[in-house]
């Protein structure tokens, strides 16, 4: 009942925002140029649905996301294992890591085009770099704060690195993984947008690219709308896929 | 079954433990009492090689394997359900998932836990938890049990309850218990047994007493014994 409640006075926050909005546009408050009216922003956006170019567009972003969220979990749940098991591994993987933490990422996205080609492959890897260095530190500090208490117990009732590995490590982690997954899915679409931003021929970055070069405020807020839409849609998955594997949270 | 000789245990600083000397007769149900933080539970530790000593031995009649230990807190693991919390044990034996199952419901209902085997431990009250992880070492068919304060967490009635459970148990089946607790009441009620540990720092074993009060045993009955009311008197001496 309560989050339900929540839910509808946010809903009704929003149309009353869009109703605003729409109004003042009529009214001759805002100027089109600058910010067009929802009404005009939903026909861009059905025009573009309708045209069908949209979902190549749409499919090669999605398969930059994936493809560098899935191997940036990969390498980053690998990496951070690996560090948490071996300290000379730790040692000299730690401060690279803190580095590609501290800077915005996205720098290195020239140089990516550069290396890669204004491809797939190079918003493939600003994606998957977005998303390792999320999860490195995930399992990295995951694995290091373990419940000793539980690491304990599984000795007491004699069981060796196996058994710590599959029935402490493994879990705790998974459950630190899920916890950054939404976080993760934000970084991969971040990841290819950027990179389809600075130099590509296809996908939602390289449509936001012309919009702003063309001054098509219209089509640049249609764009964004449909982003996060997706992303939104995306999120839903994950916290359906996390309540799945973390069901023993719920009391 | 067990003998600990010379003892000394220190993280660092001066010695948490000094020269600690104590015996567990097989059959027998040893406690060891002292003030919060003299270093009890570094005992038990020591004994299951969690820590080890600066000097000292520690002397097991029994393989490791045969040692049940169940802690103060009753840290299950939590994405794992009841029944597969308590069938830890066993696959860590290498018996295969199903019979370990089986035996473990078996323990889950003898411990009152029927039907809660698919329970995480989130959705168990504190005292059910605290059944899991008796069930968890007992399971196991430990030969000599050691305990930490393992009830301090329960209110009253829970662990009245539970107390009377376990020693009902320790009796029938003849087991050998190292129990370290602070309530001296529960130690006579329970034990052979009583040693009697200083305040730390450099805790050492104060004083040995024997109980001689006839078994079977109860909570309640035993506390009206004659030998009582002076051991627990005996025993205040000690600590203070």
């Amino acid at each position: 009942m309560k989050i339900s409640s929540v839910a509808a006075r946010r809903a009704a926050a929003l149309i009353l925002l869009i109703a605003l909005w729409e109004s003042a546009s009529r009214l001759g408050w805002l100027d089109p140029f600058y910010m067009p009216a929802p009404s005009s922003v939903a026909r861009v956006m059905m025009q573009l649905f309708a045209g069908g170019e949209l979902w190549t567009h749409l499919g090669a972003t999605f398969a930059a996301a994936f493809t560098g969220l899935a191997a940036g979990l990969v390498l980053g749940v690998g990496l951070g294992f690996a560090a948490a098991l071996s300290p000379v591994l730790a040692e000299l993987l730690e401060p690279v890591m803190v580095l590609l933490n501290a800077i915005p990422r996205v720098i290195l996205a020239p140089l990516f085009v550069i290396w890669l080609g204004i491809g797939l492959a190079s918003k493939v890897a600003l994606a998957l770099v977005l998303v390792s260095v999320l999860m490195f530190f995930a399992v990295y500090n995951g694995i290091r704060e373990v419940d000793q208490r539980l690491v304990e117990r599984i000795r007491t009732l004699g069981g060796g690195r196996r058994f710590l590995v599959r029935e402490v490590y493994v879990p705790s982690v998974t459950a630190w993984v899920m916890g950054n997954l939404k976080v993760a899915v934000g970084f991969a679409f971040t990841g290819a947008v950027v990179g389809e931003f600075v130099a590509s021929s296809r996908g939602l970055g390289y449509l936001l690219q012309f919009a702003q070069s063309t001054y098509n405020a219209g089509l640049t807020i249609a764009l964004i709308v449909v982003i996060m839409a997706f992303v939104l849609l995306l999120f839903a998955l994950s916290e359906r896929l996390e309540r799945r594997l973390l069901r023993w949270r719920q009391t | 079954m067990l003998r600990v000789r010379g003892l000394t245990v220190a993280f660092g600083g001066p010695p948490v433990l000094e020269n600690i000397d104590l015996d567990v007769k097989a059959g027998q149900f040893t406690s060891l009492i002292g003030p919060s933080g003299s270093g009890k539970t570094s005992i038990l530790r020591a004994v299951t090689a969690l820590l080890s000593p600066q000097t000292g031995t520690v002397d097991l009649d029994v393989p490791a394997n045969d040692v049940g230990f169940l802690f103060q807190d009753d840290a299950l693991l939590p994405w794992r359900t009841a029944r597969q919390n308590v069938a830890l044990g066993l696959r860590i034996r290498g018996i295969a998932p199903g019979p370990a199952a089986e035996k473990a419901d078996r323990w889950l209902s003898l411990l009152g836990l029927d039907g809660f085997g698919d329970r995480y431990p989130r959705q168990l009250s504190g005292g059910q938890r605290k059944r899991v992880a008796i069930a968890q070492v007992l399971v196991l068919e430990p030969r000599l049990l050691l305990m930490d304060e393992p009830f301090a967490s329960l209110d009253a009635i829970v662990r009245m309850r539970i107390t009377e459970e376990l020693l009902g148990w320790v009796e029938r089946e003849h087991l050998t218990v190292l129990l370290v607790t602070h309530d001296l009441e529960e130690a006579i009620s329970a034990s052979d047994v009583v040693y009697v540990l200083s305040q730390g720092p450099s805790a050492t074993i104060r004083a040995r007493h024997e109980v001689n009060i006839a078994r079977p045993r109860h909570v309640l009955g035993t506390r009206r014994d004659p030998m009582f009311a002076p051991l627990l008197e005996r025993l205040w001496e000690d600590l203070s």
